[in-house]
């Protein structure tokens, strides 16, 4: 494996990934998303109450980020990082392309890596264009009011979007974790179908499994818990524990999914 | 001379089923080496454990000198080829396609576009390079495979049926060019079906049959191993005329590709056994002396094991996806 390699598979992928209208749709949609949410609150008396941060949709433009992140949590995070990454190997099955891809001067640890480079690259680029037009809607939209925190502390605006920043960071790590997941799904299965669905469903099934009475080590090792670490930071003082052993769960389903798909993709017989 | 490819003792199980077993296949520099053999018989399994495409479960591999330990290791600059219908990304041009491939092999900027464009000439495909490829035919595929194998300067070439889906003359336009680059002094392995393409180009063949090695050697040794004559027979009961010819030894006759009989024989053997015809009353309706053809050689060397195995799974189905066909004897 070369970083020159790695570089090399990453540049093409991006380059087919540019090619792709789903791609460009997908950013288009979390660049679009959000606005148009922001504008049917604003237009409608109601607001969503018993969401965290909802009662806050029309006082200030930062509780919008805080919603959308909320939000996205539930199914939009599994969807966006495993729409390249549960279908960026698959794909060479669909199409029959692994013979013309391995039969180049790039090895299959080159290969794998830069695929999954552009995986989590994409799934950041998702993160960071949802978290950036769910800012600006409600600031553009709604204005620069001061926001309170789960504490019902007053943050002054210049903080308020320091924590939102923070709080859609922290989402990141679970965010590639799911990423991992997509990949190897779609490395084990060869079916994108599965690689972008299977992911969707398994987080579907923790957020639901998260409602069911049971042990809580249990509990904190379901990936999408670590979607709503980001509460500690928005409270007074911050505290974060749970930011931390989510980032180090994710960092686990990462690993274990890229290492056994790794595995699978070294000793496969392309053709056989 | 050193060898291009040295592939020794390559065997490769699927389940139980062997689809090569201890296989040697050597080519040189400069000579256009066969691959012949029936559907299902490991040709193409046999390429893709040269590329690297599937894991062998023994045996060894060097490819211009280089070791193939494992498929860890990228393909050694220079060797080049493709199996089955080569295949590409639908959504985009040709053009773009061999410019993402040659980008995986290191090049970039204006050295790319001119590789890009000089193999797209080569191939004939320099109207079409930027138009989708979701709607060019396989023999146009065809064609762009063979350009993407040509952005590596290929000194190894394994070529898997480069003709197949090419009309007459695309066929022979890419004939000429493999004769070329074998004349400019790479090593070609040139898997096909069609006999008289690989007996106008080849100098040395192997042709395999059940994932084993029947023969290896130049075409000229496979010719020496052909019998004196071969006639073609026309009569009024085909039929009584095969079973006839199972009672004598130094008689071979079988059903001719072009239709009627083909007849294996020394002349005496010959005469005796047209006269044994008239006799049974079965009616001699032409008798020709025919030139001994590749195919001839060939069905020969497959036909007997492909008969006998007719009956039981096929081993090499496995790794081809697609029954074997049974040639009558």
């Amino acid at each position: 494996m070369s970083v020159r390699g790695i570089l090399a598979v990453a540049g093409v992928e991006c380059a087919k990934l540019g090619a792709q209208t789903k791609t460009l749709a997908v950013l288009a949609v979390c660049m679009a998303g959000p606005f148009a949410f922001v504008e049917a609150m604003r237009v409608q008396s109601s607001v969503p109450e018993d969401t965290l941060f909802g009662r806050g949709l029309k006082e200030s433009g930062f509780a919008t980020p805080l919603v959308v992140l909320g939000f996205s949590a539930l199914w939009v995070f599994p969807v966006l990082t495993s729409v390249v990454g549960g279908d960026l190997f698959s794909a060479e099955d669909r199409y029959g392309t692994w013979s013309a891809v391995l039969t180049r001067s790039r090895s299959r640890g080159d290969v794998f890596a830069g695929k999954v480079l552009t995986a989590l690259g994409f799934s950041s680029l998702a993160v960071i264009a949802l978290a950036a037009s769910s800012v600006a809607a409600g600031v553009l939209i709604v204005g620069r009011q001061p926001l309170i925190d789960l504490s019902g502390a007053l943050l002054p605006p210049g903080q308020a979007l320091r924590r939102v920043a923070l709080a859609w960071a922290s989402v990141l790590p679970p965010a590639f974790g799911f990423t991992g997941v997509a990949v190897l799904l779609s490395v084990a299965t060869r079916s994108s179908a599965a690689g972008i669905g299977l992911p969707v469903v398994a987080g579907l099934v923790m957020q639901l499994s998260a409602y069911v009475d049971g042990p809580e080590a249990i509990r904190r090792l379901l990936i999408t818990s670590a979607f709503g670490a980001w509460h500690g930071l928005l409270t007074e003082p911050p505290y974060y524990g749970p930011l931390i052993r989510a980032s180090a769960v994710s960092g686990v389903y990462l690993v274990v999914c890229l290492a056994v798909a790794y595995r699978m993709l070294l000793t496969r017989d392309i053709g056989g | 001379m050193e060898l291009a490819l040295e592939a020794r003792s390559v065997s490769k199980r699927y389940g139980h089923c062997d689809a090569l077993c201890r296989v040697d296949l050597a080519a040189r520099p400069g000579r256009l080496h066969g691959l012949l053999g029936p559907n299902g018989a490991g040709k193409t399994t046999l390429m893709r454990a040269v590329l690297g495409l599937v894991r062998r479960d023994a045996g060894r591999v060097h490819l211009l000198g280089v070791s193939r330990d494992s498929m860890r290791e990228p393909l050694p600059d220079g060797v080049a080829g493709f199996v089955d219908t080569p295949a590409f990304y639908p959504y985009l041009s040709g053009r773009r396609n061999l410019a993402l491939l040659a980008r995986l092999d290191g090049d970039s900027g204006s050295s790319l576009n001119k590789k890009v464009g000089h193999a797209l000439e080569q191939i004939g495909l320099v109207a079409d390079a930027d138009g989708v490829v979701a709607g060019y035919s396989a023999g146009m595929r065809q064609r762009l495979g063979l350009a993407a194998a040509l952005l590596r300067s290929p000194r190894l070439l394994l070529l898997d049926e480069p003709t197949s889906s090419l009309d007459p003359a695309g066929a022979r336009d890419v004939r000429s060019l493999v004769r070329r680059l074998a004349d400019e002094g790479a090593a070609i392995v040139l898997s096909s079906h069609d006999m008289a393409e690989v007996e106008e180009l080849c100098t040395a063949l192997t042709i395999i049959n059940g994932g084993r090695v029947v023969f290896s050697g130049t075409v000229n040794e496979l010719q020496k191993r052909a019998p004196d004559s071969v006639h073609a027979l026309r009569t009024s009961d085909d039929r009584a005329a095969l079973d006839l010819a199972s009672q004598w030894a130094d008689v071979k006759v079988a059903p001719a590709v072009d239709g009627g009989l083909e007849v294996s024989a020394d002349l005496d053997a010959l005469d005796a056994y047209v006269i044994a015809l008239g006799r049974l009353g079965v009616a001699v309706r032409g008798l020709e002396r025919r030139a001994r053809s590749l195919e001839w050689l060939f069905l020969q060397l497959t036909q007997h094991r492909i008969a006998g195995e007719a009956s039981e799974p096929a081993s090499r189905d496995v790794a081809d996806g697609s029954r074997g066909s049974a040639v009558a004897s």
